[in-house]
């Protein structure tokens, strides 16, 4: 059995810096805002699925779905806590969807909520010195931070397309301006072309500004039947396809914290995040040339041009002429790039970020995005990686 | 271990001279031909049936497939004498394999893509207790040899 699920209702607690609060208090806001524009209760929530953090709550186990129940509503829920990284949120999301999809289940909410440490992110306390363990070895023998991955596939852009340090500030501009209107974001400031170049240079050719920093932040979706859906009298939107996948064997890209690859010719960069956006297109039955809105995980620049290429919106090297027209821009001619102002204007909150970009995406298709809003959005889709070969992407359909 | 001339890699069994020259030491798979780096407890490769793995020293001439500098000193995990912006990089060692590491012997402004390089050990750190820690990294084929 298999029968259509909705997103009932979505919430956010604004990203930032809030070391006054705790990732259990974001959490409750995140799922109170949620339950606001669902219209339900507590009473009404059957089973929560939380993106497992390695950064704070969850009493070192992992189990923060328990700790919200234990904090807000003792009411024998379904708790399930799912690990996944920075894809955390959208396996939270998809393991939710099953639930109601099942049958099992009539109302289950997804949510992620966390509060980073600053700076680069550190190894795992604890972790062992392992010469086998990528992680380890990337720090001990060369020192490799995140950006330095992301870096070198930014500088390899430039050699095989062309691609300008211009260019790469002007993808970080669009998500900036995008931000301005956007209550949530961090960054909401529109930032001009000198003060991205004039940035500091972290790893070459990626520039501060360029690169999202951490932040602290929580996200939660509520998912539910038709039924429910019906009780707001809000627009009706449908969880169309979801899917989650590792990558492929052979996979040319750089992933971190991998110190080399095993590279096999025909096989898709990031290939986690490809598979799993062609499942969910499958699932829905549509292709990316029917997408109004796509939300995807922008690290960095590179990524917003890079993405769109791997994920079939367009071809390889075409994303730098796409962005220069303004066809990403919130009512271009192409589809709506991260019109929240993703990940460059949130800082990125790990576990929390999938979900983030549900929620938007809901919002989007419901007209409700005050500020940002893309015109007549009727198709929106998310794309995110988690470490260690994590994809996820989800498509929602009004 | 005491002395000053004594010299331990940061990783103890992640690369070897071998002959005299500087080799990682790694997996091939004997079933599909596959190698892997650093050891690998089994072949990743899913249509591969038998994934009998063994050691292997890696091929240890190759050429740049991607680059950057670091301008940010990394977390303490890192450690490095005499601390300045430095180049890492992604090597093509042939063999469907990609490695990255530190490069040496260039200049930051004089690194390319598609430059033939080759392993070398150096010194990254000098420690009190250990003596001169090495890494593996890459210099540029016919430069300087490594200390």
């Amino acid at each position: 059995m298999s029968r259509p699920v909705y997103v009932l209702g979505a919430g956010a607690h604004p990203w930032g810096k809030w070391p006054e609060t705790t990732q259990l208090q974001m959490a409750l806001d995140a799922m109170n805002a949620a339950l606001g524009e669902a219209a339900l209760g507590w009473p009404d929530v059957q089973g929560l699925v939380a993106a497992s953090s390695r950064f704070q709550g969850g009493m070192g186990w992992g189990l923060h779905a328990n700790e919200v129940a234990q904090a807000a509503a003792d009411q024998g829920m379904a708790c399930i806590n799912v690990g996944g990284a920075c894809a955390a949120g959208a396996i939270a999301f998809s393991t939710a969807y099953a639930m109601i999809a099942s049958g099992q289940y009539d109302v289950v909410a997804a949510l992620g909520a966390e509060q980073m440490p600053r700076g680069f992110i550190p190894r795992p306390p604890g972790s062992q010195d392992d010469p086998t363990d990528h992680d380890y070895l990337r720090w001990v023998t060369m020192g490799a931070t995140n950006p330095a991955f992301w870096a070198m596939e930014a500088q390899r852009r430039k050699h095989d397309f062309g691609t300008t340090d211009e260019t790469y500030a002007r993808a970080a501009m669009l998500m900036r301006r995008n931000a301005q209107g956007n209550r949530l974001a961090r960054f909401r400031k529109e930032t001009g072309l000198e003060e991205v170049l004039g940035s500091p240079m972290v790893a070459d050719p990626l520039h501060l500004l360029e690169i999202c920093p951490v932040s602290d932040g929580a996200a939660a979706v509520i998912l539910g039947t038709e039924a429910f859906a019906r009780r707001s009298g809000a627009k009706l939107v449908q969880v169309a396809g979801c899917a989650t996948a590792t990558g492929s064997f052979g996979d040319p890209g750089r992933r971190i914290p991998t110190v080399s690859g095993s590279v096999r010719p025909g096989i898709s960069s990031t290939s986690e995040v490809v598979t799993a956006a062609e499942r969910a297109c499958a699932m829905a039955g549509i292709g990316p040339e029917d997408v109004d809105v796509l939300e995807l995980a922008d690290n960095t620049a590179w990524h917003i041009l890079a993405w769109p290429e791997l994920l079939g919106f367009c071809e390889p090297g075409e994303a730098d002429g796409l962005l220069a027209s303004g066809a990403f821009d919130i009512g271009g001619s192409a589809v709506a790039l991260n019109p929240s102002g993703g990940f460059l204007s949130f800082g990125e909150a790990t576990t929390a970020q999938a979900v983030l970009q549900i929620c938007e995406v809901s919002w989007q298709l419901r007209g409700t995005a005050e500020g940002h809003q893309v015109p007549n959005a009727r198709i929106g889709m998310t794309a995110v990686l988690g470490l260690s070969s994590n994809g996820g992407s989800v498509i929602l359909t009004v | 271990m005491t002395g000053a001339s004594v010299a331990v890699p940061v990783v103890d069994g992640l690369f070897a001279l071998v002959a005299g020259e500087a080799r990682l030491t790694g997996t091939r798979c004997a079933s599909c031909g596959t190698h892997y780096f650093p050891r690998a407890i089994s072949c990743r490769n899913p249509a591969c049936r038998d994934k009998q793995v063994e050691p292997a020293a890696l091929p240890n001439t190759g050429t740049l497939y991607s680059y950057t500098i670091q301008h940010y000193q990394p977390p303490p995990l890192f450690r490095m004498d005499d601390w300045a912006p430095y180049a890492l990089g992604v090597v093509d060692l042939g063999e469907g394999l990609q490695v990255m590491g530190m490069l040496t012997g260039v200049p930051l402004d004089e690194i390319r893509i598609g430059m033939a390089l080759r392993l070398v050990i150096e010194p990254l750190y000098l420690d009190a207790e250990r003596g001169e820690v090495l890494t593996y990294k890459f210099a540029p084929l016919g430069g300087e040899q490594a200390a």
